[in-house]
């Protein structure tokens, strides 16, 4: 048999949704349920091997067809770019990116120049150079809330799932920039070199979503 | 201030040794393939003007190219393509040349990539460009060259082939404006069926949208087509898809054993300028193409000159790398055979050096004043020859 297809996981949330993917197809995850300390797993009867990777490096290592295929959020697809097949959104991993400010900040008001606060500037200055409107952007590593409180910035665009953290906080989402969900990508060689297995491997997990 | 003078720019790199004789090998191989097809070489500048690549439609984004200033403050750049200075010349100096024209070329390209991204900035690529003909013969000829390219690396490959002339004619029957159209393109580039289905959604449903949903799918081998034909029965589409298939089983045949042809409709790449028939070709193992290539009818009438020209270029640092990676790196050759001079008699030594050297040998001479140095020296370097030139010359074999 060949070697088997790579599949990177972004590790953590998506992993664990994946894993139940994979498991309802009929696969047997023993190994990366029990994985230890070990990043690259068997997932032997579906000829596969899963790599446990950080989101950002999904992508580099699929881009780099060192793995195959891949399993990462929409937001680090938007944030990273790149040169890959996006195949199939998988539905899970659900929330959206959004531009929150102050409660009650006139943001958009005014004729000052808006800072941004961010972990996803390219996110955040294709969003605002759509709207032809200039943008100071800061790119924050840690909890990007804190950055209007401390007055730093205007706004920020971030990614919100249930708003708990914002509202907790005094911020509210003024606009939503784009819904997020987790994608199966491939690199775009090995889906011709190999495409009869991915395509049958597509087809299975399309059949159920 | 920092210094950097220990340390080449991000994105290259030195090579050494058997890297080079790689290299050079792979460039030696292909070029001969082109010279031997009847192809002559251009050389053209590393340094162009940035007008050359700042055409009406910009195949090059700004940010991607290397910019200088010539000594009266105009705008250079570092050439980030070879096909566009071949239509400059083409369109200047040989426009009143016999048609059709066919050059190869050799030479390095430079591109900006992004950073930490593990890619070249200045890319060795060899390739050809057939000018002056609109004829599925010279179609056939690229492809053929692009097949012998291939398989000239000793290793499976495939080559792709698909036309971006089915993508135009189905997206110019929808009532959408061009930043539609390239939103179309991009999505259908990216085999983005998710977010290609909700955009085409959007425009409404009709037969031509079902076809543009399917059209990343349809790629593989002959099967493609007859699936296609259920999807478009308009019949500019239909001739421009059997014209594909009969591309498409000449170059099945042209390739036999060690390598495989595919086809992909979904081909519709976004700096490229091709109007008509595009390749790509990869090899086994390697995430990138490693050829890539088509039809550009409309290039060099921004030049001036309305001449249709087809060809495709050759990423020879991937094929480099692939090589390397797989096999062993090649030795560099030793020297037949070392001259030591004695004191006194290093013209003749010289002079004897070179009489071997015309016989075929590869001979050094030996850079020491003392016997032993020297004699260790070859030693050291497995060289089998030992000459001495001197009071009574001798030869020893180590």
């Amino acid at each position: 048999m060949s070697r088997p297809i790579r599949m990177a996981l972004t590790k953590g949330r998506l992993e664990k949704d994946t894993v139940g993917l994979l498991e309802k197809l009929g696969f047997d995850c023993t190994a990366v349920r029990e994985k230890g300390r070990k990043l690259i797993l068997p997932v032997p009867d579906a000829n596969l091997e899963v790599v446990l990777a950080k989101a950002n490096d999904v992508i580099t290592y699929v881009e780099h067809g060192v793995c195959d295929m891949g399993v990462v959020g929409k937001d680090t697809i938007m944030e990273m770019n790149g040169k890959f097949y996006e195949l199939v959104d998988l539905g899970f991993g659900k929330c959206k990116f959004a531009l929150a400010t102050k409660k009650d900040y006139d943001f958009y008001g005014g004729y000052g120049i808006k800072t941004i606060a961010t972990k996803y500037p390219n996110v955040s200055r294709h969003f605002f150079e759509k709207k032809g409107m200039d943008t100071e952007i800061i790119k924050i590593e840690g909890s990007v809330e804190l950055a209007p409180l401390l007055e730093l910035a205007d706004g920020i665009v971030d990614i919100v799932e249930t708003g708990t953290t914002l509202k907790e906080n005094g911020l509210e989402v003024i606009e939503d920039v784009a819904p997020i969900s987790a994608r199966l990508i491939a690199n775009t060689v090995s889906l011709k070199m190999r495409q009869a297995e991915i395509e049958g491997l597509i087809k299975l997990i399309e059949e159920n979503l | 201030m920092r210094n950097y003078d220990l340390i080449t720019p991000e994105g290259t790199k030195d090579l050494l040794f058997g890297e080079c004789i790689i290299r050079r090998e792979v460039e030696k191989k292909l070029m001969g393939l082109y010279l031997s097809r009847g192809y002559s070489e251009m050389i053209t500048p590393g340094l162009e003007f940035f007008d050359v690549f700042n055409l009406n439609s910009q195949y090059f984004p700004q940010e991607n190219m290397y910019k200088l200033t010539d000594a009266k403050g105009r705008l250079l750049v570092m050439r980030p393509d070879s096909t566009m200075p071949i239509a400059r010349v083409v369109a200047t100096r040989l426009k009143d040349a016999v048609l059709p024209l066919k050059f190869c070329y050799d030479q390095t390209v430079y591109r900006t990539e992004p950073a930490l991204k593990g890619r070249s900035d200045e890319i060795v690529q060899t390739g050809i460009e057939l000018i002056g003909s609109e004829l599925k013969i010279a179609d056939l000829e690229v492809i053929s060259a692009a097949i012998d390219s291939l398989r000239a690396m000793g290793m499976p490959f495939s080559l792709e082939i698909g036309s971006i002339g089915i993508f135009r004619a189905l997206v110019a029957k929808l009532d959408v404006s061009d930043h539609m159209k390239e939103k179309i393109r991009r999505r259908i580039e990216m085999k983005n069926f998710p977010a290609l289905n909700d955009l085409l959604d959007s425009i409404g449903s009709s037969p031509v949208i079902t076809a543009l949903k399917k059209l990343p799918a349809l790629f593989g081998g002959e099967e493609v087509f007859e699936k296609a034909e259920e999807l478009m029965s308009d019949d500019n589409i239909t001739g421009l898809l059997e014209e594909l298939r009969g591309i498409y089983h000449d170059a099945v045949e042209m390739c036999g054993e060690g390598g495989e042809i595919t086809v992909d409709l979904g081909l519709v790449n976004k700096t490229d300028y091709y109007t008509g028939l595009i390749i790509k070709g990869y090899l086994q193992g390697h995430g990138e193409e490693v050829l890539s290539g088509g039809r550009y009818d409309k290039l060099i009438s921004e030049f001036g000159y309305d001449v249709p020209a087809v060809g495709f270029a050759v990423n020879v640092n991937a094929i480099t790398k692939i090589i390397e990676k797989h096999g062993e790196l090649p030795k560099i050759p030793t020297a037949d055979a070392v001259v030591f001079a004695e004191e006194g008699y290093e013209a003749e030594a010289f002079k004897a050096a070179a009489s071997l050297r015309e016989q075929g040998m590869i001979v050094e001479n030996a850079l020491f004043t003392d016997l032993d140095s020297a004699r260790e020296y070859a030693v050291e370097r497995r060289i089998p020859k030992f000459i001495v030139i001197g009071e009574d010359s001798k030869e020893a074999l180590l």
